[in-house]
């Protein structure tokens, strides 16, 4: 590429010549012009700009280390790369992964530099080999199973009593979490040691606590600012409850038919009047005293026990269409009546 | 819902008469229109469509959960979770002490993952100053903080050579 360049020099006054220089310049030409005649100053057109468009080359770091997935062995201890929980880092990492959302056909972003990876958690520290590993180092502190509590119930026939208590993981500076001091006892009422009037009372006394269908007594404390404290306090509560319904107190002898809570067959003239049929059918004439009408053996009468059963579930569990019926055929039995006829 | 708290706070304030207190409300009561929905976390396109966005920046708020994950992971976000406000607050705290520490160098968010009483803290770094002073940003990161929160706190930083690495798109 060459150039002509009309150069009018000011000093050819002083020297005297008159005349214009006319020059004939090449950009090949321009270095060796610019070294030798210092003097010789002028602006350079350089339409191109090659001199800028030269690229000014990228130095590599040489303190920037390759990547230590690349030297990995295949067949390292991966536990010893990556032994604890950490932010994925793609250099130690030798997996081929990829992750963010690009449009159709499109590759998602690798690796490197992708913050979307360092946000998940991984489990990374926790392979297969590695929790094994750590389990056969926990093996020596386990110790072994008791043989004799093989299963469901013998667990629950050795340790009738369940506490029920929750920890909280969470990240915060504190380790505590106020939820973490709720306790729940919870036993089931047949376990207990108790009489007829003892369960009777402890029933009473734990209140809807007692769960009917299922017959466990479920005792929650909260009230203490510690478990440990409310672990004692719902043993206490148990224990005080217990020992409570084995005291009979003075006034309970005062209970009379009307107090009853359920219909109790034995003391009520049902019974009575029963026994007073039967004695006569037998022509035997008695005069009973209360208690030999309790403690009447009511088997000795034909269809004695069906009738008992269906008075009791009569009157207890309220007039339906079954407790009727019921009712209704034992009768029948116990007087020797035909079936009753169904008419369709 | 502002509404109704005036609503409750009105009849109030006309049985106490207390004016003093009123002011006190009025100026909890926080009642700019909310642009959030609309404007926040949301980049405009530029003329030249030559403005770099960060995959982070690329995906607007209501994508979260869908194409990239929360900055901040810990349990107080969970329901019933504990210390909600300190949690942000400190949070808040630590990403601003970064940027400001790793001033110039940051390339991505400050993602902070807490668990027990543990605060690591991952972000993606230019690799613009010397090893030597990363060493030292590092451990004088490490070492303020964890006296501040009263916590272990780790940095587990990524280096990069220059922003545009991070880059996902232009707009």
């Amino acid at each position: 590429m060459s150039v002509f360049i009309k150069h009018y020099r000011p000093c050819g006054l002083v020297s005297g010549f008159n005349n214009k220089i006319w020059r004939y310049n090449s950009t090949t030409a321009d270095v060796a012009t610019s070294k030798n005649e210092e003097d010789e100053e002028f602006r350079v057109l350089d339409i191109l700009k090659k001199r800028d468009r030269q690229q000014r080359r990228v130095a590599r770091r040489a303190d920037v280390q390759p990547d230590r997935a690349d030297r990995m062995a295949v067949d390292q201890n991966w536990g010893n790369v990556w032994p604890g929980p950490k932010s994925f880092h793609p250099s130690s990492v030798p997996l081929p992964l990829r992750q963010g959302y690009v449009p159709r056909g499109q590759a998602p972003p690798g690796k490197k530099a992708n913050a979307e990876l360092m946000k998940i958690p991984n489990f990374l520290h926790l392979t297969p080999p590695v929790i094994k590993a750590q389990c056969e180092a926990l093996k020596p502190f386990c110790t072994e199973w008791p043989k004799l509590l093989n299963s469901e119930e013998a667990i629950e026939k050795h340790y009738p009593v369940e506490i029920i208590s929750s920890d909280y993981c969470h990240a915060s500076p504190s380790i505590r979490n106020p939820l973490a001091r709720i306790v729940t006892l919870r036993i089931k009422l047949s376990t207990l040691n108790l009489d007829k009037h003892a369960k009777d009372k402890f029933i009473r006394l734990v209140g809807d606590r007692y769960d009917r269908e299922t017959d466990l007594v479920t005792i929650t404390a909260d009230r203490c600012p510690v478990k440990k404290q409310n672990l004692d306090y719902v043993n206490y509560l148990l224990t005080a409850c217990y020992h409570e319904s084995w005291n009979v107190e003075e006034w309970e002898k005062d209970k009379t038919e009307d107090d009853m809570e359920y219909y109790d067959w034995d003391k009520n003239a049902s019974k009575k009047s029963l026994v007073n049929w039967y004695l006569r059918t037998k022509n035997e004439n008695r005069e009973l005293t209360d208690e030999e009408y309790v403690a009447f053996d009511i088997s000795e009468i034909p269809n004695g026990e069906e009738y008992k059963n269906a008075v009791s579930n009569y009157l207890n569990d309220g007039e339906s269409e079954v407790t009727v019926k019921n009712y209704a055929k034992s009768v029948r039995k116990l007087l020797g009546l035909p079936e009753a006829k169904v008419v369709t | 819902m502002n509404n109704s708290l005036i609503k409750i706070a009105q009849p109030l304030l006309s049985i106490q008469g207390q004016l003093a207190s009123w002011s006190a409300v009025t100026s909890q009561i926080h009642t700019s229109a909310a642009l959030c929905r609309v404007v926040s976390g949301k980049y405009r396109i530029t003329k030249k469509r030559d403005r770099p966005l960060t995959y982070e920046m690329a995906n607007p708020p209501h994508y979260i959960a869908h194409r990239k994950t929360w900055n901040s992971w810990n349990t107080s976000n969970l329901k019933d979770g504990l210390r909600r406000s300190e949690t942000a607050v400190e949070d808040e705290f630590i990403r601003r002490f970064m940027t400001g520490t790793w001033h110039g160098l940051m390339c991505s968010e400050v993602i902070i993952k807490r668990q027990f009483n543990h605060i690591r803290v991952a972000a993606i770094v230019r690799r613009a100053v010397s090893p030597t002073k990363m060493y030292f940003l590092l451990g004088y990161t490490e070492e303020l903080l964890a006296n501040w929160l009263q916590c272990p706190v780790t940095l587990e930083l990524q280096t990069v050579d220059s922003f545009q690495d991070v880059v996902f798109k232009y707009i």
